[in-house]
């Protein structure tokens, strides 16, 4: 064999094997075992560290929040999406509730009206969306996000005033016999929504509402007895001795209210839906002991409950001075479903 | 549509794999270094799928993940999008993104869709911040006959064309199913973005590497939903093991008539998809 072909053989052989110790030095310890990849790298991606955790994270410390948003409409929308990743919570702080200004932006993500959606989903008209356009309110001021179905269905009212007329006298010892109560403590009905008192009176009767008085009454009436005490009741004039304003402010009351209770309840206390009950010249101290329910949870409402959540004791005498002060024969301007 | 169907296409794989085989084998019985060729073939042949799970406490033989999109559901609110950057430390600008909703839009007289996404300039605006993603209203006046929205991903293939081009072993297929890239041996050449078909992967500028949606591989080993399904609030993103009879993907594909992307490229996709339209791709 010629001098330089031998020479050629053993630098590419000398090529040869440098490469392969090169290979075999660099290559990583666990590349091959599954295939033409490094299988230290299937782990290291497992590892990654997750960053939502899923509503049964949230459930240990909320339960309560997480099992009413479970039975409502909402239940398809998991925590996270508004609240944020639960990551590092509640080490690091509070996970940010959507800013006041962020809520609508928020909710119109899923329920602004848009060609494309799917008309089974809910969406609005945001421009002209009632209540919104009309005060500027936020979505979470009637819509509690937990629970977004409004209690707002209007209930049909076919009762005879002449029939209720006869059940009264039951009524009449503690609302009194025209409809006025003579206690602070219970509410008037005189002029109250027909609508209104059907949905609250079949509530204590199904046990939706509980009462200590109201329960075993509302259960002994039928549902035509219902409809009729609705009817004799709201076609009394509401106009009876003006009731104590209570101890609040009513002028902060009225700045409070416009915030609050204006958009369902008007900004005087006659609502625009006749399922939501007028509050005008309500009896104050009835109105700070409901409102504390609300707050407690005692009476179930979830637009009410998230609308009292953020009211102080003082808060509440304030509003429920500014309501017990107003009149409640004033008509409103017009009565369209929100 | 089962991969295991023998198209035309997986055929002409098979024989230009023969061919392959026959040509490389005879070249090698004519090299020198016959033994060392051998040994590294063997080293580098798939081991049998007895071998041991890579991730403790999960057995990747016992999985066989897909994926499920109903287009009929989706409403376009991109939580799916957001969620994917959080959970995944994905760069927040709207053009580099895992997963993502396309939009197709039919104005009356015309015979070509609309389509945008959520990095489209009137959607970048609507949104009104960085790392905040919404679809603009921008059709509300318009005639609009038909419209809907697609969420889109990495479709997983069963023959991946990104990986098949990478030159480092950077990108592999799983036991499981998932194609997974591994940043510590991407040198960042960028061919797999070339080669998907889907345009599912994108260059992660910061790092230098190509990043792919992973089906949140870190989620679905520890038995979690991706992120994007765990926030779809409609229900329109469904994923499971199809090894599992009652796995939500098992149901969605037995009680549905699906399709998948592109199924001319015979990379056998496993993003199976309900209520698209033609235009779709």
């Amino acid at each position: 064999m010629p001098k330089h072909i031998a020479r050629l053989i053993v630098l590419l052989v000398g090529f040869v094997v440098v490469g392969l110790l090169a290979k075999s030095f660099f290559t990583d310890e666990s590349f091959y075992r599954y295939g033409h990849y490094r299988a230290d790298s299937v782990a290291e991606i497992a590892a990654q560290e997750l960053e939502f955790q899923t509503p049964r994270y949230c459930r240990e410390c909320h339960s309560e929040r997480v099992a009413q948003w479970s039975a409502n409409n909402h239940k398809t929308v998991s925590c996270e999406v508004c609240h944020g990743a639960a990551r590092g919570h509640p080490k690091k702080g509070k996970l940010p509730l959507p800013a006041d200004a962020e809520v609508v932006k928020l909710c119109t993500l899923c329920h602004e009206a848009m060609p494309g959606r799917p008309l089974t989903q809910p969406q609005i008209q945001v421009a002209s969306h009632n209540p919104y356009t009309s005060s500027g309110t936020q979505c979470t001021v009637c819509h509690n996000p937990h629970s977004p179905k409004l209690a707002g269905v209007v209930a049909a009212v076919t009762g005879s005033i002449d029939e209720g007329r006869k059940h009264a006298p039951s009524c009449a010892g503690c609302h009194g016999a025209d409809g006025i109560s003579p206690n602070d403590a219970w509410p008037n009905l005189a002029g109250q929504n027909a609508a209104y008192l059907v949905r609250i009176l079949a509530a204590y009767k199904s046990g939706a509402e509980k009462d200590v008085m109201m329960s075993p009454v509302a259960q002994a009436l039928s549902d035509s007895e219902i409809q009729d005490l609705a009817t004799y009741y709201a076609s009394l004039s509401c106009k009876g001795a003006p009731s104590a304003p209570g101890a609040g402010d009513a002028v902060s009351g009225k700045n409070l209210a416009a915030r609050n209770c204006a958009s369902c309840h008007g900004e005087t206390g006659i609502g625009t839906n006749p399922a939501w009950p007028t509050i005008a010249g309500q009896k104050a101290g009835y109105l700070v002991n409901m409102l504390k329910a609300f707050r407690a949870g005692l009476r179930k409402d979830p637009m009410m409950a998230g609308v009292t959540r953020g009211l102080s004791d003082a808060d509440i005498a304030n509003l429920a001075a500014y309501y017990a002060a107003q009149s409640c024969e004033s008509i409103p301007e017009a009565r369209t479903k929100p | 549509m089962k991969p295991d169907k023998k198209t035309s296409f997986a055929a002409r794989r098979a024989f230009l794999r023969k061919l392959g085989l026959a040509a490389g084998t005879s070249a090698a019985a004519g090299a020198g270094a016959l033994g060392v060729m051998q040994a590294v073939a063997a080293k580098s042949a798939p081991a049998s799928s007895a071998k041991s799970s890579p991730i403790p406490d999960y057995d990747w033989t016992k999985h066989q993940w897909a994926f499920g999109v109903d287009a009929t559901k989706c409403i376009g609110c991109l939580r799916c999008v957001e969620a994917c950057k959080v959970e995944n430390n994905v760069s927040r600008d709207p053009h580099h993104y895992r997963t993502w909703v396309e939009r197709y839009v039919y104005l009356e007289g015309e015979d070509r869709p609309r389509i945008d996404s959520q990095h489209d300039p009137v959607n970048i605006a609507a949104s009104g911040s960085e790392g905040k993603y919404r679809f603009a209203n921008r059709y509300q006046d318009a005639k609009v006959e038909k419209a809907f929205f697609v969420p889109k991903l990495c479709n997983q293939c069963t023959h991946p064309p990104c990986v098949q081009v990478c030159p480092t072993g950077a990108t592999y297929k799983t036991v499981d199913g998932v194609v997974l890239i591994d940043h510590k041996y991407c040198i960042g050449c960028q061919y797999c973005v070339q080669a998907c078909p889907y345009g599912a992967r994108f260059f992660n500028y910061k790092e230098h590497v190509t990043d792919k949606c992973t089906w949140c591989y870190h989620r679905i080993t520890k038995g979690l939903q991706p992120a994007c399904v765990e926030v779809c609030p409609v229900g329109a993103r469904i994923f499971g093991d199809l090894k599992e009879k009652q796995s939500p993907i098992s149901q969605f594909i037995r009680n549905n008539r699906t399709r998948i992307l592109k199924p001319e490229t015979g990379n056998a996709p496993n993003v199976f998809y309900v209520g698209l339209d033609k235009d779709v791709l």
